[in-house]
């Protein structure tokens, strides 16, 4: 069994990845819009490193489960240098597609259920040996209730930091049924990734697998 | 096992008479339709499925508690049952409370019956056993809000928040999500503590009969 320090040193997608988010983290973290904002929302990023960084020595997710995690938590580290409502692609979306709002935040909304469905799917069949279908029920749940869970967070840091704003309060941009649409593209994209995983005939056991 | 499905028949003789009860002149005639036919669909589906895979007794008591405040709640569209006016102008509440109640009873009552299918059926074992009933009764809550809306934005655009379900406050959905969370939390707290108490080693051991304890009980009396 080799340890956690000597499989990294041997997977260079994993070298990779980790480069690639070190640089656009710095490179984002120099003079977001708001700090406090950027600080807030990096709360829940470097948590979720150090759980990766932490975890790793005990269970490896497979290359492609490492790529989606980077790609999310690239996004949201865009996301979080603009303050979500103000990042460019957003405002270039509204004025492309005539929307009433910047939108990029549904759009990491619904990529968290696509991208990171299949980690969780993961995690379920090797960490919690679930069969299926409970893997792929509990990868749907997982990103669902963790979108209603982050929603329950935001909707306290909105009563806690600016009460007097209520709706307009970022998270929401105004629409009073913001909390439900970010849910429901979450769970559209955890239920099309992991249809895409049962349906297709792609070998996933060889990728899930890691290669020793 | 002739007590237990005299139980089960007097449970299910309960909700279908209380129900028929109910159906009478409810509040809100469509809204009553509404909120009537996922209960339906689950009771059905108990039924149906109970020759073949029977749960535990505390499973279907705790299921018919729930679907009785349910019963309850539609036939008052919830906003206006009597209990939680009352329970407004006592504890000067802004508004009535009763479906916040409501929330925090399926958090509640329900994640002993998750619990129970994710344990029979699902392979799963250990500390996971306790989370993903907690984690499931905050997606499923999250679902039950998504069609709150859709039926708000559908039936009644024109009230936009004033709209049942949510009574005007901007935060409603993440309130009910966290009532349902602290109920699940508090029901996972009971099922831990009831299990060590009756049977410490079988619970340290992981043992699967540590999950039988609670239908057990339900085989004393006989």
């Amino acid at each position: 069994m080799t340890g956690g320090a000597d499989r990294f040193a041997h997977n260079r997608v994993l070298q990779g990845l980790a480069a690639w988010y070190l640089f656009i983290w710095i490179v984002l973290a120099i003079s977001p819009l708001d700090r406090q904002d950027w600080l807030l929302e990096n709360l829940l990023a470097l948590t979720t490193v150090g759980l990766l960084l932490w975890s790793y020595r005990t269970f490896q997710f497979s290359n492609l489960s490492y790529v989606l995690i980077t790609l999310f938590m690239t996004l949201h580290a865009i996301g979080a240098h603009y303050t979500y409502s103000e990042v460019p692609i957003g405002f270039w979306m509204k004025e492309a597609f005539g929307l009433s709002r910047n939108h990029f935040d549904r759009i990491v909304h619904f990529a968290f259920g696509l991208l990171l469905a299949y980690p969780a799917h993961e995690l379920f069949l090797r960490a919690a040996r679930a069969k299926e279908p409970w893997a792929s029920f509990f990868a749907i749940t997982a990103v669902l209730s963790l979108s209603g869970f982050f929603e329950v967070i935001e909707s306290w840091v909105a009563q806690i930091v600016s009460p007097e704003l209520g709706q307009a309060y970022l998270g929401t941009q105004g629409d009073i049924w913001d909390a439900q649409k970010d849910m429901t593209v979450a769970l559209v994209g955890a239920v099309v990734t992991i249809g895409l995983t049962r349906m297709s005939k792609f070998p996933f056991g060889s990728v899930i697998t890691p290669a020793h | 096992m002739s007590s237990k499905n005299l139980l089960l028949k007097g449970l299910l003789l309960w909700y279908v008479i209380f129900s028929l009860v109910m159906a009478i002149s409810p509040a809100d005639r469509q809204f009553w339709v509404l909120a009537s036919v996922l209960p339906a669909l689950l009771v059905t589906g108990l039924v149906v499925t109970h020759q073949a895979f029977p749960l535990s007794t505390m499973t279907y008591i705790l299921i018919t508690l729930y679907l009785t405040l349910h019963t309850i709640g539609v036939h008052y569209t919830y906003s206006k049952v009597p209990m939680g006016t009352w329970l407004g102008q006592i504890l000067d509440l802004n508004r009535n409370h009763f479906d916040r109640l409501v929330h925090f009873s399926f958090g509640f009552l329900l994640t002993y019956p998750l619990e129970e299918l994710f344990r029979r059926l699902s392979d799963i074992r250990g500390w996971l056993l306790y989370y993903l009933p907690a984690m499931t009764i905050v997606g499923l809550s999250g679902i039950w809000e998504i069609l709150e809306s859709w039926v708000a934005r559908i039936a009644r655009p024109d009230l936009g928040l004033a709209v049942l379900g949510s009574q005007g406050d901007i935060w409603d959905a993440q309130k009910d999500m966290t009532a349902a969370l602290y109920g699940s939390l508090l029901s996972i707290a009971l099922i831990i503590i009831v299990r060590k108490l009756m049977q410490p080693q079988a619970f340290a051991t992981e043992d699967t009969a540590a999950g039988s304890l609670l239908e057990e009980e339900s085989a004393e009396p006989s």
